[in-house]
């Protein structure tokens, strides 16, 4: 699942060194955090988050096939 | 298969009208193509359904001898269909700039590359296959359509196609950025996007004399961009109806209206 994620950020933003991808177990829900460089947030969000809802689609039928259930976070760059 | 040459493919009510559309379109003699009946068409169960014939046209290369080994996609080939292409261009208002990239097979193998790679990532198995669709549409470039078959793939395609949908877009988006130029990407799975096609076809001509018989418009069902396009080019050529779409997506609604 994180796999996904880091290769679509990756494939999709100019600055890949700033992207960093990490998973953490809530229960029974994979939380996963996406952060990139800010001038890549636009490339992973979309116009009206339509990257983002996109990966969440994919993301929620690769973490189905693990039977578990997965969200993801896009984080502001500190 | 020689998925490398120029195609077409062409659904109507009879096997026929198929062909002939198909000349047409392609602006090519009987005698230059090679023609595969993929549906004769036909009653559908109960009678209900009518499929819809459906055939390939592949232009023959030059070189083509009856009985011959089809050869792979020459300059000449691709030369031939963009002629073709671009009469029709020229009687379109709206021109593309890039003429359509026929015979790029780059193009097809990062297409079937950065789908697989997806799939792979989803832990999905699946074949991947990529190939060039020509189409009697000369508003858009040429589509490159990538199939994805497998057992069971449903779950690809998701409610009103979502996944499908998402999975399109995301692998658009990785393929424009890394061949620097923007492809019209196609990804199906099973068939769907075909039979889904057909379907709206149908639908579009039953509500054309639905608004004709009525005298009244015909709202459609919400629907995508995708499919509210195949719904106005399905009655482009009609006289009797203009449509329209109304509406903010998601929930943006064809409407057909009589004339």
């Amino acid at each position: 699942m994180q796999d996904l994620i880091e290769y679509i950020a990756l494939s999709l933003v100019d600055d890949p060194l700033q992207v960093r991808v990490s998973q953490y177990r809530r229960g029974s829900n994979v939380e996963i955090r996406l952060q990139v460089a800010k001038e890549d947030m636009g490339r992973v969000i979309g116009k009206r988050g339509r990257v983002a809802n996109s990966m969440r689609n994919l993301l929620r039928v690769a973490a189905a096939r693990e039977g578990q259930r997965a969200s993801l976070d896009i984080m502001e760059p500190k | 298969m020689n998925d490398k040459r120029t195609n077409l493919e062409i659904i109507a009510p009879s096997v026929e009208e198929a062909i002939e559309k198909g000349l047409n379109d392609l602006g090519m003699p009987r005698q230059s193509v090679d023609i595969e009946i993929l549906d004769e068409g036909g009653k559908g169960l109960f009678g209900l359904g009518n499929r819809q014939a459906r055939v390939r046209l592949t232009i023959k290369s030059e070189t083509d001898e009856p009985g011959a080994e089809p050869s792979p996609t020459s300059a000449g080939n691709g030369d031939t269909f963009l002629t073709a292409e671009q009469a029709l261009d020229a009687e379109e208002e709206e021109l593309d700039e890039e003429p359509p990239f026929l015979g790029d097979d780059y193009v097809l193998d990062v297409a079937r590359d950065v789908v697989s790679e997806l799939l792979e990532k989803m832990k999905v198995r699946a074949d991947v296959t990529a190939e060039y669709v020509p189409t009697s549409d000369t508003r858009s470039r040429v589509p490159v359509r990538v199939n994805i078959n497998g057992d069971d793939l449903s779950y690809l395609i998701g409610r009103q196609a979502e996944t499908l949908n998402a999975l399109q877009y995301i692998s658009s988006l990785i393929i424009n950025k890394e061949i620097g130029r923007s492809v019209h990407l196609i990804v199906d799975v099973e068939g769907y996007r075909l039979r889904r096609e057909n379907q709206l076809r149908q639908l579009a001509r039953r509500m054309a004399d639905q608004a004709v018989s009525t005298g009244r418009r015909q709202v459609l069902e919400p629907m995508p961009a995708n499919e509210r396009r195949i719904v106005h080019i399905e009655l482009r050529d009609n006289p009797s109806v203009e449509t329209e779409s109304i509406g903010e997506d998601p929930r943006r609604k064809v409407t057909v209206i009589p004339q």
